[in-house]
């Protein structure tokens, strides 16, 4: 089986050496550049959005961009067809489990979702369109940047639509890069956006190059206004040292999520459905995504005990594991997994309140602990980590070293907790809260990684009142 | 105490016997496991936790596992760990501390040792002039290698050999003497150390613009790769190396594989070929499993090693390393580590994390 992958814009050239990457017996072929061709894909572009995408409004774009997902999200379109037989394929996730979250997260690009979008972070979203009157006085304009370069990692299905359709809200050129674990998403989007609109045939461009290209790197970054950088810390550090001043950095490093459940979810009636939620999240990409649960605090005092709790979370487990069985897992996966496993295993004997759920075959594994000074990570892939506290305070100190770190808490608590734990969550650096269930569907607007999404994009333009008023003086009608 | 006599009596008795039977290993096995599972604490709850218990478990290959960074989390020893007569340490630290390895007595580790060396390293030879690149014993007194090298110096080296290290590395002047005297004389010669001492001196040969052509009959071993000590050279490359600067036959130079959680060593039969197979003596035997199953994997796929060393009769026999291979008839290949898992998402990764952890303790 074969699929290409890529796209690229009308640079008066076809000629391009081809990169296969391999999944199983699916060949995904996409287009290499050369130095040269890369510089006429940037010039390209950059007059793509200079032309086109500067000259249509928002509520135009808005409207594409809506027509596109609409298609994506038809079970009966060719495009959403080749998603479903392919992503699974390429990610290894389960069928199933693709289908249920690619539709639940291209909802948020649905047309009203996008006006929210816009309005959370401008409020007035004709100010992308024209100078738009200040209640200070004078008048602003929000102009987006000529070229946007996205650097997408991962292999989290769709996952670079945040970014990418930010950058066309914005009116920017786009040029983004694919990560290898998962090349096509971004590639049919772009050539869905050609099909709906064909005016943007040359406003943006998908492409792949292996990561750490210095010379690549360096050339592109210096030809963007803004490079925008999903990744490790390792790779970031080493993107930004690529990165002129004089070019935008937004780096979207590695995080870790957690989930907090509060004795007042946890009476007999309800502790069931919790457990449940918070089992899907851990399921849903095998806790790949950034906002991904690593562990769980669970408060003691309720009818079902944090053990109890575990008890339950690992049941849920067991019974997802057969309905969206796990990705297939590399040696390394499988034997640092094991490795965590079998480690934990040999600490319960110093640790006797300590417990290790899991089948035999690893599809899942539950540690139960009441040591509440651990905040580490998981080794991911259905492996999560039950710690009882009693007070929030008491667990508050083991994470806030790694504050850089955290994004999403997942929580089940009464308003009144809800609001107090946010309080003392939002100081040590968590910038999201949801509810068990939705730690991996984000809403639209939302703050990622407490950032603004189109905000950070645009640079406001000011009409201050005194130029304008200075303007009436010079005016040919002036008296 | 008598418990611990009978093993070692019978463990003598089943290293010397070279023509040992599987079925003789297997008791052995059982024996040993029996014992551990009575007597080192930590793995008997580690075992219960897995539902084996000496009842349950019928051969070796049942014997349940422990992974080698287990060494790091709780002592796992039969006997009192302050009673031991040497404790080995790994060099790799995570967060800081190092995995133990105790030993009541270098009784075994020592037989082992020494029976391996002779088939695998001497051969024909008794004795041999040898030079060690490596510290002593007394300057690292937990390295197992260290113990490993002053072993073979004391049991197989003539009364001229010598360690060839300095504290600022490697003491070139007396190297160069060696060498030279060797390469005279027509006396065989054998080079032993760590895999990142010789390209150390490959560097120092280079910068001199010297090579050596050692007499027949020469021999080298490396151990242990580079540990970020050195450069990192591929297999060929470094075998190719030792060959050109040394002038010794590639199948002469064999490399060790051993870790500080077992107490017996792996050997190749040189390296004309890399990856060289692998194998053991008679009282190490390794699988190759998928980790989430802890099965065997088909006969030359790729797997995990898991070894079952009744040398460690103190501590653990059977121990799942960090090391990827594939079986073959002859014994195994090493195709390196089991790097962590990188991530995939845009979720964290362990090795993320700690890495983090590390730079911010600094």
């Amino acid at each position: 089986m074969k699929e290409v992958a890529g796209y690229i814009p009308d640079i008066g050239e076809e000629e391009f050496q081809w990169k296969v990457l391999q999944f199983g017996d699916l060949e995904v072929e996409i287009p290499l550049l050369t130095e040269e061709q890369m510089n006429l894909v940037i010039e390209t572009v950059k007059k793509g959005s200079e032309e086109i995408l500067k000259s249509l409004t928002i509520s135009e774009i808005v409207t594409i961009i809506d027509r596109v997902t609409d298609r994506l999200l038809d079970r009966n379109s060719s495009y959403r067809q080749k998603a479903e037989k392919l992503l699974p394929i390429v990610t290894g996730y389960d069928e199933e489990m693709i289908r249920l979250g690619l539709t639940s997260y291209l909802k948020s690009f649905r047309k009203h979702e996008l006006q929210r979008f816009l309005v959370e972070d401008l409020s007035n979203p004709l100010l992308l369109d024209d100078f738009q009157p200040r209640v200070k006085g004078g008048f602003s304009k929000a102009v987006g940047p000529d070229l946007i370069t996205h650097i997408w990692a991962g292999n989290v299905p769709a996952l670079p639509l945040w970014s990418f359709v930010s950058g066309l809200l914005v009116k920017a050129g786009n040029i983004g890069k694919v990560s290898s674990g998962e090349p096509l998403f971004a590639s049919w989007f772009a050539h869905l956006l050609v099909e709906v609109e064909p005016r943007l045939a040359n406003c943006f461009a998908v492409v792949w190059w292996k990561g750490g290209d210095v010379e690549r790197e360096t050339s592109l970054f210096r030809q963007s206004d803004i490079v925008i950088g999903y990744g490790g810390n390792h790779s970031l550090e080493s993107l930004q040292s690529r990165i002129p001043v004089t070019t935008r950095f937004l780096p979207f490093g590695h995080k870790i999520s957690f989930g907090l459940v509060l004795h007042s979810a946890l009476d007999s009636q309800k502790a069931w459905r919790t457990a449940h939620q918070a089992a899907l999240d851990v399921v849903r990409y095998d806790q790949q995504g950034c906002y991904s649960p690593h562990l769980f605090y669970v408060q003691t005092g309720g009818n079902v005990s944090p053990k109890e709790f575990a008890r339950y979370m690992a049941r849920e487990l067991e019974n997802f594991s057969k309905r969206y069985p796990r990705r297939k897992l590399s040696m390394e996966e499988s034997a640092s997994l094991t490795s965590w496993r079998q480690k934990e295993e040999m600490s319960l004997f110093s640790n006797q309140n300590k417990e290790v759920l899991g089948d035999s075959a690893n599809h899942w594994t539950v540690v139960y602990e009441e040591e509440k000074g651990v905040f580490a990570p998981s080794p991911l892939n259905r492996v999560i980590r039950v710690i009882a506290f009693e007070k929030v305070e008491d667990i508050v100190p083991s994470m806030k070293p790694y504050r850089s770190f955290l994004q999403t808490v997942g929580m089940a608590a009464s308003p009144k907790e809800l609001f107090q734990c946010a309080e003392i969550l939002g100081r040590i650096g968590v910038t999201r809260i949801t509810a068990l269930g939705r730690m991996t569907s984000p809403e639209p607007g939302w703050h990622h990684d407490g950032r603004f999404n189109i905000t950070d994009l645009v640079q406001m333009v000011d009409i201050e009142s005194s130029a304008e008023e200075a303007s009436e003086r010079f005016a040919p009608y002036e008296d | 105490m008598n418990q611990q006599q009978d093993i070692i009596k019978n463990l003598t008795t089943f290293i010397e016997n070279k023509s040992s039977t599987d079925g003789d290993f297997n008791d052995l096995a059982l024996q040993i496991f029996a014992y551990q599972y009575q007597h080192n604490l930590p793995y008997q709850a580690f075992c219960r936790q897995k539902g084996k218990t000496p009842r349950l478990v019928k051969t070796w290959k049942d014997i349940p596992f422990v992974p080698i960074n287990a060494f790091k989390e709780v002592p796992l020893s039969c006997t009192d760990p302050e009673d031991a007569e040497a404790v080995f340490m790994t060099s790799g630290t995570t967060k800081g501390i190092r995995g133990k390895h105790y030993h009541p007595t270098l009784e075994i580790y020592d037989l082992s040792m020494t029976a391996n060396f002779k088939e695998r390293f001497m051969k024909e030879t008794e004795n041999i002039r040898i030079g060690v690149l490596f510290p002593t014993e007394k300057e690292m007194p937990n390295s197992s290698l260290a113990h490993y090298l002053a072993l073979a110096v004391q049991e197989f080296g003539t009364e001229d050999s010598h360690y060839l290290l300095n504290e600022s590395g490697l003491d070139m002047d007396r190297l160069l003497g060696e060498l030279t005297q060797a390469e005279e004389t027509g006396e065989p010669y054998a080079l032993l150390g760590a895999s990142y001492s010789f390209v150390h001196l490959f560097e120092e040969l280079e910068k001199v613009g010297k090579t050596f052509s050692l007499p027949k009959g020469s021999r080298i071993l490396d151990t242990g790769g580079y540990k970020n000590q050195s450069k990192e050279l591929e297999l060929n490359e470094f075998y190719q190396l030792l060959s050109t600067f040394l002038g010794v036959d590639r199948r002469t130079c064999i490399n060790m594989y051993g870790v500080t959680e077992l107490s017996t060593q792996f050997y190749d039969d040189g390296n004309d070929v890399v990856p060289s197979v692998k194998s053991g003596p008679h009282w190490i035997k390794t699988r190759v499993i998928n980790p989430l199953s802890g099965e065997e994997v088909e006969k030359g796929e790729r797997g995990v090693l898991v070894h079952c060393d009744l040398a460690n009769f103190n501590s653990v026999t059977t121990i799942l390393t960090e090391d990827l291979g594939v079986q073959n008839d002859d014994g195994f290949l090493l195709l390196g580590r089991v790097k962590g898992a990188e991530a995939r998402g845009c979720s964290i990764a362990v090795e993320e994390f700690i890495d983090f952890t590390r730079g911010s303790a600094k």
